[in-house]
């Protein structure tokens, strides 16, 4: 009987990850693992004890392009890296669709962008996106050292396409970082994403 | 020759015009745009307000935003440069539209055409006879399936002139039109107050006293101004209650943070044979009456009298009777003054097992898994376990093997310690095989409960234990009850066998649901996994009475079978899901969202059917009501479009469709009909019952489309 219970817990608990909710903030992230696009394991749970940004790309996104054309991104992943911070980089274009890349691609992309992220995941089925509901890119989760959502929304405060919009606008992921770091709570814990709608699989 | 003679008119009239029109343009040609400013009227006039439009022509199968772009884009913007003294006032936006696609993202916009109104004050001192140049920067996105941020420079030339005594200037004639239907499809005011309540994951808005006749209402459907306020993609349910309309939409984390709930509602009605959209502007304070609805939502007194009714039942299903009855037969066989204190244990069994499943379903919807009652048995691994569980009971049943004064308990000697444990076991087991059979009555209540705060949502589900305990423990305090069963003697041995059978039958059943979520390589291994279950049993039970070496062999190799049958249920695990349900029908569309809001914007009506192949209540509707020609028929005569949301495997659409119309459960039946908010059946179907509502739906010709 016990027994059984617990292996109905187990079931419910793995099977829980499968959903297409949004993840709550404070409670555990879920986890996910993936081969990155140089062929190394990606475990989520793997990294506690370290900050991580999960960051949904498609280059060809206009809201992708703005960060990424103005060097915001980039300084971004810098200053993240810098912290300590495990940068994932997610594309969840499915083929056929504006931004599906394969490895090879992707790891150009990151050259010729002279991006910094710390990994690219591939994920063409959009499991990693349904598991944390994303929705547009660029979409920006945050996950503390004990594995706990701690930010999920905009890469920064001004909706639009405008370069020239970065300069005034707050990046979200910038300044919750500086704050997790410095101890203090994050004053801007859910935004709202903007960008363009991710191309999942059809039928998800 | 020709085309000289139209330049050099063209160069006439810009000269009429003057106002440097070299630079000046009042249309803009992108790739997927045709954008253009103009104006209502065709002079400026002082001291009032003139009416400019940016009206677009937006590319066949592309769209540009509204206000709230929903989950991605953004919205369209106009940057005004006038000369000084003018002012440009917001966009005024149109409704929108809601746009689904895949991933659960909605986005909210606008296709074929969009009119961007934008009042312009004049000052007063504009002299007339001046030339005034209005220069506007638009910038937009436009969306396919792919985003192209466009943009255009604008400028009009307009005279200024003194407006005729009480009348206006004359109103361009090639705008009248445009500006006529853009202004049709502004939000006007509401005319009822409007209040918001937040329960967990549902936002209703109550729009007290709208005098709306339901018969008539196509669709009504509420877009929020602040992104984020509700889920976009999450399709919303409306209800016709005592005190005016209930609009129920699912929130999101940020839904909470909001002090008031403003946005536009669209309402469609069929008038004659047209359909008009009324568009509305709300803004709900917080606050509203939580009974103002009726169906669906419910007081907490009637969910909490409606689970304990449901528990009642529970004790009829045919997985908890024959465990029961051996149950009540044993008290009866045992007498005495003890049975109050073993009702109590029992109660106590059933009730701990009621709340480990309420703590995890409340658990796991806390840490954001769409589960609903009856989520166990979307397990295939946890199917698997019950169907062995059902076949052991059904062996101890037999007579196969015997459990010393455990669940059973007849023919033992109880001890005390033995007796009150056994009794809080069997009460924890009858919970455990109970869960497959959802009472009638039980649907409402859990859904009720999975929307309420965790406290709440315990009560409710304990109740429903309380409510299966019940005839239990009445009968262990009440001698006079007791007396009334049949007295014990030999007849019980082969009731009991007899009650065998019901356990087998449900276990055959769970093996079938088993087949159709994991395929047939698990029911195989399920199979499996029983022969080597009844013959580890049969080996338990002998060597009991056995001694020596031999004993220790059958113990050894019972247990080697029963760890053969566990390793089975772990390699059955990992089978792949049959690919198509076993109830499947070529007449049941699948049930898709985005195909159910496209349908109902079309006017058709959707018979939605929520069922799993572990509801044994979906099954016996399907078998007896839904498969009736007569049904079909009217269907067929209806135009209406049915669809089967099967939710034996886990399913967080299904899960979201259920949660909007205020459910957690099957079996639910909804009819989606242009006529009337989609209307509830009952969990239990007649055909006279679903012909009745059908019936309210008016003729058409199936292949026919509504007029939009």
């Amino acid at each position: 009987m016990r027994r059984m219970m617990i292996a109905l817990a187990a079931v419910l608990v793995a099977g829980a990850a499968a959903s297409a909710r949004e993840p709550d903030l404070g409670k555990m992230a879920p986890d996910f693992s993936a081969t990155s696009t140089k062929g190394a394991p990606v475990k989520l749970s793997d990294f506690k004890g370290k900050l991580v940004v999960l960051e949904w790309s498609n280059h060809q996104c206009p809201y992708v392009r703005k960060h990424y054309g103005a060097g915001n991104m980039q300084k971004t992943q810098a200053m993240a890296r810098e912290l300590g911070v495990v940068w994932i980089t997610v594309i969840s274009s499915a083929p056929g669709e504006q931004g599906h890349v394969d490895a090879a691609e992707a790891d150009k992309l990151t050259v010729d962008r002279k991006a910094k992220p710390s990994h690219v995941l591939l994920d063409p089925r959009g499991q990693i996106g349904r598991l944390y509901a994303a929705k547009v890119t660029p979409h920006m989760f945050i996950i503390g050292t004990d594995g706990t959502l701690l930010y999920k929304g905009a890469i920064d405060s001004i909706r639009s396409s405008r370069q020239s919009d970065i300069e005034k606008a707050k990046n979200y992921v910038t300044v919750a970082l500086g704050e997790i770091k410095a101890g203090k709570p994050v004053t801007d814990t859910d935004t709202a994403a903007y960008g363009c709608t991710i191309h999942y699989k059809e039928g998800s | 020759m020709k085309s000289a003679r139209a330049i050099s008119a063209a160069l006439a009239a810009a000269a009429a015009f003057g106002a440097g029109a070299a630079l000046a343009q009042d249309t803009v040609k992108t790739e997927n745009v045709t954008a253009r400013l103009l104006s209502e009227r065709i002079a400026l006039v002082p001291g009032r307000t003139a009416w400019l439009a940016l009206h677009f022509e937006i590319r066949a199968g592309w769209h540009t935003y509204w206000l709230n772009p929903g989950d991605a884009g953004e919205k369209t913007e106009i940057v005004w440069s006038l000369p000084p003294g003018f002012a440009a006032g917001e966009i005024q936006w149109p409704a929108p539209q809601r746009l689904v696609e895949p991933g659960n993202i909605a986005v909210y916009g606008y296709t074929g055409t969009a009119t961007h109104l934008v009042p312009v004050t004049v000052p007063a001192d504009a002299k007339p006879g001046e030339r005034i140049t209005v220069a506007a920067e638009a910038r937009w996105l436009v969306c396919e399936k792919i985003c192209v941020p466009e943009e255009g420079k604008f400028s009009l030339t307009l005279p200024v002139q003194a407006a005729p005594p009480g009348g206006d200037v004359p109103v361009d004639g090639r705008a009248a039109d445009l500006f006529e239907t853009a202004r049709a499809a502004l939000p006007k005011p509401s005319p009822w107050p409007a209040r918001f309540a937040l329960s967990g994951k549902v936002l209703t808005l109550h729009l007290e006293g709208a005098a709306l006749d339901p018969s008539r209402i196509v669709s009504i459907e509420f877009f929020p101004t602040a992104t984020g306020a509700v889920t976009a993609a999450a399709s919303q349910s409306v209800r016709h209650g005592a005190k005016g309309f209930v609009l129920s939409v699912e929130a999101t984390s940020k839904t909470a943070a909001l002090k008031t709930i403003d946005g536009v509602l669209v309402i469609k009605e069929k008038l004659d044979d047209r359909t008009v959209t009324q568009v509305f502007a709300l803004a709900a304070a917080p606050g509203a009456a939580a009974e103002s609805g009726s169906g669906a939502a419910l007081s907490l007194g009637l969910a909490l009298l409606m689970a304990l009714a449901g528990g009642i039942i529970l004790n009829l299903m045919p997985c908890v009777f024959p465990v029961l009855s051996i149950k009540a037969l044993s008290f009866a066989a045992h007498g005495g003054g003890r049975m109050g204190k073993l009702g109590l244990a029992y109660t106590a069994g059933v009730l701990s097992l009621f709340a480990v499943i309420g703590a995890l379903l409340v658990g796991l919807q806390a840490a954001g898994a769409e589960i609903g009652w009856g989520f166990q048995l979307q397990e295939p691994l946890f199917v698997m376990l019950m169907a062995y569980l059902m076949f052991a009971i059904g062996l101890n049943l037999s007579g196969l093997f015997e459990v010393g004064g455990a669940f059973a308990g007849m023919g033992s000697k109880l001890a005390a310690r033995d007796g009150l444990a056994g009794a809080f076991f069997t009460g924890a087991l009858a919970a455990v095989v109970a869960t497959p059979c959802t009472a009638p009555f039980m649907g409402a209540a859990i859904g009720y409960a999975v929307a309420q705060p965790a406290p709440v949502a315990l009560a409710i589900v304990l109740t429903l234990g309380l409510g299966m305990a019940l005839p239990f423990l009445a009968l262990s305090v009440s001698p006079g009850l007791l007396r009334r069963l049949p007295k014990p003697g030999p007849w019980m041995v082969r009731f009991r066998q007899l009650l065998a059978f019901p356990m087998y039958a449900t276990a055959a059943w769970l093996a079938w649901v088993l087949s159709l979520q994991a395929g047939d390589g698990a029911l195989l291994a399920a199979l499996a996994g029983a022969v080597l279950i009844a013959f580890g049993l049969w080996l338990w039970q002998g060597a009991r009475h056995g001694a020596g070496r031999g004993r220790a062999a059958a113990m050894a190799l019972a247990v080697l079978a029963l760890a053969g049958a566990g390793g089975l249920t772990l390699w059955a695990e990992r089978g792949e899901a049959a690919p198509h349900s076993a109830t499947a029908d070529a007449r049941w569309a699948a049930f898709d969202v985005a195909k159910l809001e496209a349908l109902r914007r079309e006017g058709r009506p959707v018979f939605v059917n929520f069922t799993a192949a572990w509801c044994v209540t979906c099954l016996v509707n399907e078998k007896m009501v839904l498969r009736s020609e007569a049904v079909w028929a009217a269907m067929k005569k209806k135009g209406v479009v049915a669809m089967k949301a099967d939710w034996t495997r886990r399913d967080a659409a299904i899960t979201r469709a259920l949660a909007g119309l205020g459910r957690n459960g099957v079996p639910v039946y909804a009819l989606y009909s242009p006529g009337t908010p989609p209307a509830l059946l009952p969990q239990i179907l007649t055909e006279q019952g679903v012909l009745a509502e059908l019936a309210t739906l008016p003729d058409r010709p199936a292949p026919q489309r509504a007029g939009q």
